[in-house]
């Protein structure tokens, strides 16, 4: 493959005979003075004149950045999405600003060293827990990875916030294992079906597919995982660890949200897609919720102990349940995707939920 | 703290709470930037109630009130009755940062005593986005506690 070497150019250069076509013949915007706001120049400061126009569909597949004067010949990398419909979100902005400023390190934010002996049955519900939650967030870096080469570079601004989401995965991944063997456990069991949701989120076919079952649907349910788990921690630190995970988490879940209620608004007629990956998605969620290796040590976390957890029954892990499903709910709705009354999912799990039924107009 | 005389909740004691989580700047600015708007409603015995509000912008704090939740529109807001507030809050001043049982989140995840109510799913979750610094303001602010404005950043202090 010929690069293009000029080597007439290097000769002449060399005797001071520049070139200068990129100083003074360029078609990009000069002039541009971007202002800082309080907390420093975010992207919303940079949003101006024509580099803060993001195209409905990119002109081309290159890596060139938006808005720079780009040569004819440049090649073609092949982008697969390129309509700004399919990964925008109107929060993408602040929540990369948001994700940038709120990082945090699982090895020097925690308080390892205040960790206290639990009872052995709660160690190994939180360590059971632990196990679940390293396993499944690596999904969350692995799904926006395996997309993130095949969005168009004229939407970067999605990509930079996948790429906050990659970091924030590994380091619940990492803070969860971390967990698990620092208090005298150890990792327990992971299970087939849970396997099999993230096994869906990886094979999906289409990014809206992917992004539905991932930030929507698995990361929701996390997210109330994680709220739950600060909520009934047994001591400061899981508390930190769960809290910490939860701001993260929320983020992810934000800007699924809103990035499906953007596709929407632009193409309605995709609705019918959306339902089709949630209905299979809900099938294996319902699963989860039957799956013991996940309610039981939550159920144990909360009653405090394997004996007050069978005495609680259902009752330990309806809380839980409920902010799931109802979140879930109120998600799709603001993203224009009505679940009320299709939900794949069991009258055992709906069971309780404000408006999980939808009401019989007489 | 200025404030520690102040009753609860006044406009005199949301400005003690302010001021005391915002003592160690640097400590707010490690959690990062939030922006919310932030209700806090407190039911009294006889069902009447009060409404404050704070105001997270960037690294900026601000407390807001007395005032009403129509004026001022909030994001997601937080109520319970008074009690709770109070229970929530002398517990954090006797004992430092709040523990499960006394934390924003635990208060709220049942709906008994709090309960959080949004305009839409995007207020609710940016309660849990930004809840590490939500729970940092009392933990540091409320007038007479001693706890550290943020466990973030602490290491293992």
């Amino acid at each position: 493959m010929s690069l293009g070497l000029d080597l007439s150019y290097l000769e002449r250069s060399a005797r001071g005979e520049f070139d200068l076509g990129w100083l003074r013949d360029t078609d990009s915007e000069w002039g541009v003075r971007a202002v800082p706001s309080k907390t420093g120049l975010t992207l919303r400061d940079i949003e101006i004149g024509s580099y803060g126009k993001v195209p409905d569909h990119a002109p081309l597949r290159t890596m060139a950045p938006r808005g720079s004067d780009v040569e004819p010949d440049v090649p073609d990398m092949g982008y697969t999405i390129n309509d700004k419909s399919e990964v925008w979100a109107d929060n993408l902005l602040d929540l990369y600003e948001e994700a940038v400023s709120r990082q945090w390190s699982a090895t020097r934010d925690i308080a390892w060293s205040q960790l206290v002996p639990l009872d052995p049955d709660v160690e190994h519900a939180m360590c059971q827990l632990a196990t679940v939650l390293s396993e499944v967030e690596m999904v969350a870096a692995d799904f926006p990875a395996k997309w993130l080469w095949r969005i168009n570079h004229d939407f970067v601004e999605a990509k930079m916030f996948l790429c906050t989401q990659v970091m924030d995965e590994a380091r619940h991944t990492e803070v969860f294992r971390k967990r698990a063997l620092a208090n005298g456990g150890g990792l327990g069991r992971a299970t087939a079906v849970v396997e099999r949701f993230l096994q869906l989120i990886l094979d999906a076919e289409s990014y809206d597919e992917g992004s539905a079952l991932m930030h929507l649907l698995g990361e929701g349910i996390v997210l109330s995982l994680f709220r739950a788990g600060a909520a009934l921690s047994p001591s400061p630190v899981e508390q930190q660890i769960f809290r910490l995970c939860m701001q993260d988490e929320a983020r992810h879940v934000a800007y699924g949200t809103m990035h499906l209620r953007y596709r929407l608004e632009r193409d309605p007629s995709v609705a019918e897609d959306f339902h089709a990956y949630l209905d299979q998605g809900e099938e294996i969620i319902a699963m989860i919720f039957s799956t013991p290796e996940i309610v039981e040590p939550t159920a144990i976390l909360a009653a405090g102990s394997v004996e007050a957890a069978c005495e609680l029954g259902a009752a330990a892990g309806d809380v839980l349940r409920r902010q799931i499903v109802g979140d879930y709910l109120k998600r799709c709705a603001h993203a224009g995707l009505d679940r009320r009354g299709r939900l794949h999912l069991p009258d055992a799990i709906i069971e309780g939920v404000p408006g999980a039924v939808a009401e019989v107009v007489a | 703290m200025s404030g520690a005389a102040a009753p609860f909740p006044s406009a005199d004691w949301f400005d003690a709470l302010v001021l005391g989580a915002t003592a160690d700047q640097a400590a707010i600015e490690r959690l990062g930037t939030a922006e919310l708007r932030f209700g806090m409603e407190f039911v009294l015995a006889d069902g009447s109630d009060a409404f404050y509000g704070l105001v997270l912008d960037g690294y900026d704090i601000d407390a807001v009130g007395p005032t009403t939740e129509e004026a001022f529109g909030p994001e997601v807001v937080i109520s319970g009755p008074l009690a709770a507030w109070e229970e929530m809050t002398g517990w954090i001043a006797a004992n430092g940062p709040a523990d499960s049982a006394h934390s924003l989140n635990g208060l709220s995840i049942a709906g008994i005593p709090f309960v959080i109510r949004a305009p839409d799913a995007m207020g609710s979750d940016k309660f849990y986005r930004f809840m590490g610094t939500l729970q940092a303001v009392f933990d540091a602010g409320v007038p007479g506690a001693s706890g550290a404005a943020t466990p973030v950043g602490a290491g293992q202090a």
